[in-house]
């Protein structure tokens, strides 16, 4: 079965992906940074138990892991894949991971929360994803009673959690917004609105690929839809934009433009060392030369999926053995050739 | 209006105490504040009353006072987590403490958040507002329960269960009954099976 990240949505391309989280607490325990580990290690087990048939729910496969049981590699892998974040990635104290078939749908537990739930697809669907994640979280609260307060509503380890406990985030690529002088001034101008840009890779000219990501600021005194709609709000305007410098660049700088996609298509189709900086300007150049019809490739054409493939932890997965820095820049030259979509 | 203590001084501390679940509004002066014992606020009252001063500072970032570190030594008599904690690591320990740090946090938490209120959704099961009675129907699998039918009898039976401690603890009886009834009613259909 296809990961989410192998999947591409036509709609809207420019968009790579869209996500929902959820924090909750079940209010019998402390939260994990006060939990001991006898009782965490109850606790995994009886959300574990709890929820063993989830799959009832949506139909999907889910696996379940002790963070302890998986390699440090594993771990950094799920973490670039955005199953959790680096902080989870590196915990030593116990934690539980649910985690579906095509990594879209992800629980972490007892992490910096006992219950942290996430939903993933590529493309802009934040009303389907919150849709799914209330149902789920429904199904997850029939079980496990939540520490919630009427003043603050759901209670959580950190207070930048508190309210709703959702996070809504959509992944942009904005290669020629970013270059702009005005963008970062944009980017402050959204934080007046309450939502957030940050690189995905990085920040400022350190964010190689010029993929950024919106996100709520606020977590509290906000209803659900109205942190999903201000989100889409942002990333539609940003996405607006994008198209617009970009249809100028192509008006007015076309020759100049084709010759950067075709020249980074050359590299990267020949290179035979590769560090992640450059590869990931070059695989950004290709993102929009296909998105703006100048390259045409053939079949499933998800460039992302080879953004994440190029990261350091899931290119040692992918090459089955631990690597070098020499050894990786050579692994992401020879992986990028084989994964790089053929031209028509 | 006059401390209700003392009858001379103005009063400028509003003192809410819920005990078994009944709340009793108290207006004190500082002075006589300092002198009451206040459990785990005790701190916050001991010398100058600080918490103007507190409050002003963005999460305790600023400003030294000596009387700030009074403040700090209120503890979550629940998991032990001080405020001193809370500041340095600004994490809690557990769901109580945000009711004992409530008045120490609440202008924080609005800078932060801008509101100190929430609008979203509410908990569909395990919750009632304030004076609301639950019921164990809405537990069972039946009525708006969407998975109608798939919980299965163990699952239901661990859920009254829970239900059935929750409603001891709240002196719920009549709810604790409905809840136990019903988990016989359950337990009789497994051995049926």
């Amino acid at each position: 079965m296809l990961k989410w990240f192998e999947c591409i949505d036509p709609k809207r391309p420019g968009i790579i992906s869209s996500r929902v989280r959820l924090v909750r607490n079940w209010n019998q325990y402390a939260f994990p940074s006060r939990l001991p580990q006898k009782e965490s290690l109850k606790m995994l087990r009886q959300l574990e138990l709890g929820l063993q048939n989830l799959g009832s729910l949506d139909g999907k496969h889910y696996d379940y892991w002790y963070l302890g049981d998986l390699s440090d590699l594993d771990r950094k892998a799920l973490g670039e894949r955005r199953v959790f974040n680096s902080t989870i990635a590196s915990k030593k104290t116990p934690t539980g991971l649910i985690l579906s078939e095509q990594e879209d749908t992800g629980i972490v537990l007892n992490g910096t929360d006992h219950i942290r739930l996430q939903m993933i697809s590529p493309g802009l669907h934040l009303g389907e994803l919150w849709e799914q994640c209330d149902r789920m979280d429904d199904y997850i609260n029939a079980r496990f009673p939540y520490a919630f307060d009427k003043k603050y509503g759901y209670l959580t380890s950190f207070p930048t959690n508190v309210g709703t406990g959702m996070r809504a985030s959509v992944v942009l690529h904005l290669p020629t917004l970013s270059l702009g002088k005005k963008f970062n001034g944009l980017v402050t101008e959204m934080g007046r609105f309450g939502a957030v840009v940050r690189g995905v890779y990085g920040e400022g000219s350190e964010n190689y690929g010029a993929l950024y990501e919106v996100s709520n600021q606020k977590t509290l005194g906000l209803t659900e839809k109205e942190i999903l709609d201000l989100v889409n709000r942002v990333a539609l305007q940003l996405l607006a934009q994008e198209r617009q410098v970009r249809k100028i660049t192509l008006e007015k700088r076309r020759l100049e433009y084709e010759d950067e996609v075709y020249k980074s298509y050359g590299v990267l189709k020949y290179a035979r060392r590769m560090s992640a900086k450059d590869a990931m300007i070059f695989l950004s150049r290709i993102m929009s030369g296909i998105v703006d019809g100048i390259l045409e490739a053939e079949g499933n054409c998800a460039i992302y999926r080879v953004m994440l493939g190029i990261q350091p932890a899931n290119l040692q997965k992918i090459s089955e053995r631990p690597l070098e820095k020499e050894e990786l820049d050579e692994a992401r030259a020879a992986y990028i050739r084989r994964e790089l979509p053929e031209l028509k | 209006m006059l401390c209700e203590r003392c009858k001379i001084r103005e009063a400028n501390i509003q003192y809410t105490e819920v005990i078994n679940g009944v709340k009793t509004e108290h207006h004190f002066c500082a002075q006589c504040a300092k002198e009451m014992d206040f459990g785990p606020y005790a701190a916050i009252f001991d010398g100058e009353f600080p918490l103007g001063k507190l409050l002003s500072g963005l999460l305790g970032i600023g400003e030294e006072q000596e009387e700030q570190k009074k403040a700090h030594q209120v503890i979550c008599p629940a998991c032990r987590t001080s405020y001193e904690e809370f500041i340095k690591n600004s994490r809690f320990g557990c769901p109580e403490c945000y009711g004992i740090f409530d008045l120490l946090i609440g202008e924080n938490i609005k800078q932060l958040q801008g509101s100190d209120t929430h609008k979203g959704k509410r908990p569909r099961y395990h919750y009632q507002e304030e004076g609301e009675q639950c019921s164990v129907e809405t537990l069972s699998g039946q009525g708006e329960n969407v998975w109608e039918g798939e919980l299965d009898i163990e699952e239901q039976i661990r859920i009254l269960d829970a239900r059935l401690q929750e409603a001891i603890a709240r002196e719920e009886y009549e709810v604790a009954a409905q809840c136990r009834d019903k988990i016989r009613e359950l337990k009789e259909e497994i051995g049926k099976c």
